[in-house]
């Protein structure tokens, strides 16, 4: 529901500003009028808003997207295709920011030391204020200092370089929820009952903690997915590496107005997707979601 | 308890000088943006043609006095240069120089530094270096620092708006509204925004002159920035909506609207100031975010996000980096500033 409202807000403020791929023709003075206009006819153009929007929307429940004005090849392909490198590197900042936040907030809630406290404070507002861009530009820095050569994408290096960027509002989100998560679910009775059984701290925390205090980070790497996706395209732009944030850019730049459409359905469409995931995973987790679910 | 309370103490000490300095961080930033005239020496689109691509000018004592040396090209193709230091040139407080309007009316020429050109020798002081066009990085930092906190100010400003009007709205009104209004809001909050932002950018034309791209920011901005503070007003007004005075001022038989903007507005204002606050960076990354893309504010008008493309020519990165990512440590001043005021501002 949410990305046919989406797509169809998109869609109908990029046909109302006008100016579609043929625009650009109509200052070309060996192209007369009428050709464009037999050629909005081929392409569909000439049709009303709502009739468009419907034959491209039918067009997208079948995994036709259209053909790119620019790349003059079928957006869904071209989407696809571009979209595994992008997909990779998410993954990859994902993972990252968990070793991170996961390790670092158990041997806090171990170790009840203001030290380690007061660090687990100071990277929270470090990775929280560093702009993925800022970060992007410094690995980019880096890596040129580094390589005498232009940029090298099959070194592994870089890549973990990028998602390092790419997670950085990650490690302070996952990592402020499941401290902060772990130390109210330590106050708990049921953590009482099983010191009093004579567990020890680690296995307390291990087998009785780490559950309950798992569902909100979840639901917080539900909501970061779009945040990801979006700053993949900077981190993509300014590493160049190729992905989707790279194709999005030059598809606005060059107003290929199906790719932009393609792109906003594709990311919109990953976004639910990861966050119906989360919902599942929280539901596998926690008993009580999954009584009242299924 | 007693040790709970001293930590407690210490804890609030600490964040609350943080604070100052973040203050003193914004505090700074607003005021160069303010003074950016006074501040710099150049104008930001005064180019000087003989000297491109040119690293930070070299700033020496002799006595105490602070001098310079003479820029000479060594090799013009390569850009490099060297000092000629046979010539000092002194550097002076309060000179003349290109006039400009301070605080928008009165038209001055005084800066807080420059070097004089006399006998003949055009000398520049750079205290960043200059871009491929010869343009004094330093200066166009300032003024780009001003571009890009007039559209996030003004960004926030109107993202607040929609937001508390939205969120207002949901918070008072019926379930049904409420309902659709938070749907709204979720998928919002969920979608990819830069993504969504590009595609509204691309129903646009692509070269757009200073204001109108402004403008069109801040359109962009105010309709995919005002979901979080609409979900804050919501659950604010909501708190508030059913407590002693305002169930006495609908008893009284005041007027809805009235009720909203004069019993519970007031009440959550503290609360909405912070998120305003937070929303900032926010916004002044999305600026930075789409100018660095080429399709927000434009040259030759400076942005930090303009600004910031010149890293893509990676022999100026590698040579200066300090110089070229300037704009960055600037950005990333900024978000600290904010953050570390946010921090002790929540109630």
């Amino acid at each position: 529901m949410m990305i046919l409202i989406v797509s169809a807000v998109t869609f109908a403020l990029l046909s109302f500003a006008g100016g579609d791929a043929l625009t650009q023709l109509r200052d070309n003075p060996q192209i007369s009028t009428e050709t464009i206009e037999r050629l909005r006819g081929v392409y569909g153009l000439d049709q009303p808003l709502p009739v468009r929007y419907f034959r491209w929307l039918s067009g997208a429940v079948t995994g036709d997207l259209g053909e790119s004005t620019y790349f003059r090849v079928p957006v869904s392909g071209l989407v696809w295709a571009r979209s595994t490198s992008t997909f990779l590197l998410g993954t990859a900042a994902f993972a990252i920011a968990l070793t991170f936040a996961v390790p670092l907030s158990l041997i806090g809630v171990r170790y009840n030391s203001t030290t380690i406290a007061a660090f687990i404070d100071l990277l929270i507002l470090v990775t929280a204020s560093t702009p993925r861009i800022v970060l992007a530009l410094v690995a980019l820095a880096i890596s040129v200092r580094l390589t005498a050569s232009a940029i090298d994408w099959s070194s592994a290096f870089l890549f973990w370089l990028a998602a390092l960027a790419l997670s950085a509002p990650l490690i302070s989100a996952f990592l402020a929820q499941f401290s902060g998560e772990l130390q109210r679910t330590m106050q708990e009775d049921f953590i009482k009952l099983a010191r009093a059984k004579g567990l020890s701290e680690s296995a307390v925390i291990i087998r009785h903690a780490v559950r309950p205090a798992l569902n909100p980070v979840l639901t917080i790497a539900g909501l970061s997915l779009g945040g990801v996706l979006g700053g993949s395209v900077i981190v993509e732009s300014v590493l160049g590496r190729q992905g989707l944030g790279i194709l999005m850019v030059s598809a606005v730049r060059g107003r290929d107005l199906p790719l932009v459409m393609g792109i906003v359905l594709f990311t919109s469409t990953a976004v639910w997707f990861g966050n119906a995931l989360a919902e599942l995973l929280q539901a596998l987790n926690d008993k009580r979601i999954r009584d009242l679910s299924f | 308890m007693k040790e709970y309370l001293s930590r407690h103490r210490f804890t609030r000490g600490r964040t609350d000088r943080l604070a100052v300095f973040g203050w003193l961080v914004i505090g700074l930033f607003v005021l160069s943006a303010v003074f950016a005239g006074f501040l710099a020496p150049y104008d930001h689109s005064a180019q000087s043609r003989t000297e491109p691509s040119a690293s930070a000018t070299a700033i020496h004592f002799s006595g105490l006095r602070p001098i310079i040396h003479p820029r000479l090209v060594e090799d013009p193709l390569r850009r490099t240069y060297t000092e000629d230091t046979s010539v000092a040139i002194p550097i002076e407080f309060i000179v003349r120089g290109y006039s400009y309007k301070l605080l928008g009316v009165t038209e001055t020429d005084l800066h807080l530094f420059g070097v004089r050109n006399s006998s003949g020798i055009a000398a520049r002081i750079n205290l960043l270096g200059t871009d491929p066009l010869g343009r004094d990085r330093f200066s166009r930092l300032l003024y780009a620092m001003r571009f890009s906190l007039i559209v996030a100010f003004s960004g926030v400003l109107v993202a607040c708006l929609v937001g508390i009007l939205l969120g207002g709205v949901s918070g008072y009104a019926g379930r049904r509204v409420d309902m659709f209004l938070m749907g709204a809001t979720d998928a919002m909050i969920a979608l990819p925004t830069l993504i969504l932002i590009l595609g509204v950018r691309a129903a646009f034309p692509l070269e757009l002159p200073m204001s109108r791209a402004a403008l069109l920011l801040l359109l962009i901005f105010a309709l995919t920035g005002w979901a979080e503070m609409a979900r804050l007003t919501r659950g604010l007004v909501l708190s508030v909506r059913n407590r002693e005075f305002v169930v006495a001022a609908v008893a009284l038989g005041v007027s809805q609207t009235r009720v909203l903007f004069r019993h519970i507005l007031p009440n959550i204002l503290p609360s909405l100031r912070t998120q305003a606050l937070l929303l900032l960076p926010t916004f002044l990354l999305a600026e930075v975010a789409l100018s660095y893309l080429g399709v927000g504010l434009q040259e030759p008008e400076p942005s930090l996000g303009n600004m910031l493309t010149a890293a893509s020519d990676l022999d100026q990165l590698r040579s200066q980096p300090f110089s070229v990512l300037s704009p960055a440590l600037a950005v990333l001043l900024f978000t600290l500033g904010i953050r570390l005021i946010g921090k002790s501002d929540r109630p």
